[in-house]
């Protein structure tokens, strides 16, 4: 049998951002992964001290399209605590509201292009055409499909009235038995079954090890949710239900974000029924942001995102510091990758949905 | 109820007899943060590995240099004060950096700070938490702290021909972008005013 290290990225078919994987197989089969990052590394964390603490809600959003809301609402809490802002409730509930709708858009993506990895086009392309219906409510209710611009200090900048709820209403209700079709396809056809049950598996005790978060943890039976265990928004007068699975392989995080977006539909059925009257805004003047310290977090499409925010006496934040989700999976997909085939590797790598732009900042 | 254990605070003193400060927020949804600044940093280990033993798991570690105060104008036969200095006696002379490890105990938020003086040096948390190698890589790229027995103490995200310290660094744009614009800018301006290079 032969050895070669075959490099894979950072520029390659199968990954959408870059990323350097140097991996060392015997014959078929992987037995060392060596992941070199730092192709995106912009510098945001340092840009971030040179804007103001208004400017930086627009700057945290375009960090990462995907979970381009989560940033400026996790900031957004951050500044809040420092300065004793409450968020009014009707705000409250419309974070939660766009919240889950990029949820739904980002984990149907990722099950999608699973879908496209294993050669199943037609079942990539259907799951694309479901996950536009988001894209669509997306552009309705904030008139823009990725960068949302939902979030500001103190509330929302967005409002759902009578016409939009019912127009969201409407497409959520065709959403869920197309949702349900393709969950159920995922549990019985064959050509993804046998491609992603027990590749890429990572036990509970290594996922605990690796601290891995979201929907990766959760896929290996660790039972773990900002949402539930560290409430924020409305959650913590919403019904969460955290789906965990015991197996720990790439169907098993694709299985958890499906069910986690058809739980996000209920979740956003839930808001749009209990959305209280009221301001979405704390105050309509800029508020005066103390000295001080506070971290927030949330429960971005991919899992735990932390902010770490620092002021002192100038507009300028000292230090905004953040942890996206993807940052702590890396290490679990060199456990994942060993001893996995080489045809398997694309299929890993998707698995734990990575941000690579999210990752380096 | 929080899940920070009511004694955590003389358990951590425990950790580090060195001298703790410690004080905890709740919020409306009663979801608790700690905060905890270590008089001594050689005194993290302990507290870290407490804080392992109560099945904490370290979410990130976030690194920077807090601004020296302005010196306060001192009158001539007046001697002036003593300098700024952080808990433990490390004068803040803009240069100290301050290591906030932020961990997670099953929902509660809790950071574990300390401060190390510049170019100093501080015992590495991944023997302890695997998880802690990436951000201490991380550290020791931006900052020109030194991060002890770590097992694999390369660079994360810079390429390595990059000086370190990058944050204690003016660094100029032209520099940055490896003149490559400038050269290109500035031959086009000769060109147009006519001039000889």
């Amino acid at each position: 049998m032969s050895n070669f290290t075959i490099p894979v990225g950072p520029l390659h078919v199968a990954l959408e951002e870059p990323m350097y994987f140097r991996i060392d197989v015997e014959g078929e089969t992987v037995k060392h992964v060596d992941i070199n990052a730092g192709h995106v590394h912009r510098g945001v964390e340092y840009l971030a001290t040179k804007r103001n603490v208004f400017q930086n809600v627009v700057l945290t959003e375009r960090i990462c399209s995907l979970c381009s809301n989560s940033h400026p609402q996790a900031y957004s809490m951050a500044i809040e605590q420092i300065a004793g802002i409450t968020v009014p409730e009707r705000a409250e509930y419309l974070r939660a509201i766009a919240d889950e709708i990029k949820r739904v858009a980002s984990n149907l993506f990722n099950t999608g292009i699973l879908a496209h990895l294993v050669g199943f086009e037609s079942l990539f392309m259907q799951m694309m055409q479901v996950r536009e219906r988001m894209q669509d409510i997306k552009e309705a209710v904030f008139g823009n499909r990725m960068d949302i611009g939902a979030n500001t200090i103190g509330g929302v900048r967005y409002d759902i009235d009578a016409p939009r709820a019912e127009f969201m209403a409407q497409q959520l209700d065709l959403m869920v038995p197309e949702v349900d079709e393709v969950i159920e396809l995922f549990k019985t056809n064959r050509s993804i079954l046998t491609r992603t049950r027990g590749v890429g598996v990572l036990t509970n005790e290594q996922a605990l090890d690796c601290a891995c978060v979201g929907p990766v943890a959760r896929a290996a039976g660790v039972s773990y949710d900002v949402r539930v265990k560290a409430p924020y928004a409305c959650y913590d007068k919403l019904e969460v239900p955290v789906h965990t699975l015991p197996d720990g392989d790439v169907w098993s995080r694709a299985m958890v974000r499906l069910l986690e977006a058809r739980t996000a539909i209920d979740l956003i059925r839930q808001c749009l029924a209990d959305l209280p009257e009221g301001p979405t805004v704390a105050t309509s003047e800029r508020p005066p942001i103390p000295a001080g310290e506070a971290i927030a977090r949330c429960e971005a499409p991919r899992g735990e995102l932390i902010y770490y925010v620092r002021m002192a006496d100038s507009p300028k934040p000292e230090r905004v510091k953040w942890r996206v989700p993807s940052f702590m999976n890396w290490d679990a997909v060199r456990i994942m990758m060993q001893d996995a085939k080489v045809a398997d590797i694309a299929i890993i790598v998707n698995s734990i949905d990575p941000c690579i732009s999210c990752t380096e900042r | 109820m929080s899940i920070l254990a009511d004694d955590l605070e003389q358990h951590l003193l425990a950790a580090a007899p060195a001298g703790i400060q410690f004080r905890t927020t709740t919020d409306a949804k009663s979801v608790t943060t700690g905060w905890c600044t270590l008089a001594d940093k050689e005194q993290l280990v302990t507290a870290a590995a407490l804080l392992k033993a109560l099945c904490a798991r370290l979410m990130t570690i976030t690194i920077f240099q807090p601004k020296a105060p302005p010196a306060p104008a001192v009158k001539e036969g007046e001697t002036p004060p003593p300098p700024p200095t952080f808990f433990g006696g490390l004068v803040n002379d803009g240069k100290a950096y301050e290591v906030s490890y932020h961990f997670d105990v099953d929902g509660d938020a809790l950071t574990l700070t300390i401060h190390v003086p510049g170019g100093g040096d501080v015992e590495s948390l991944t023997p302890l938490f695997r998880n802690a190698d990436w951000p201490e890589r991380e550290l020791m790229e931006i900052y020109s702290i030194k991060v002890r027995n770590h097992p694999d103490p390369r660079r994360l995200f810079l390429d390595p021909r990059i000086d370190g310290a990058v944050l204690e660094r003016l660094i100029p744009f032209s520099t940055m972008a490896n003149s490559a614009s400038t050269k290109g800018l500035w031959e086009k301006i000769m060109a147009q005013t006519g001039s000889k290079s």
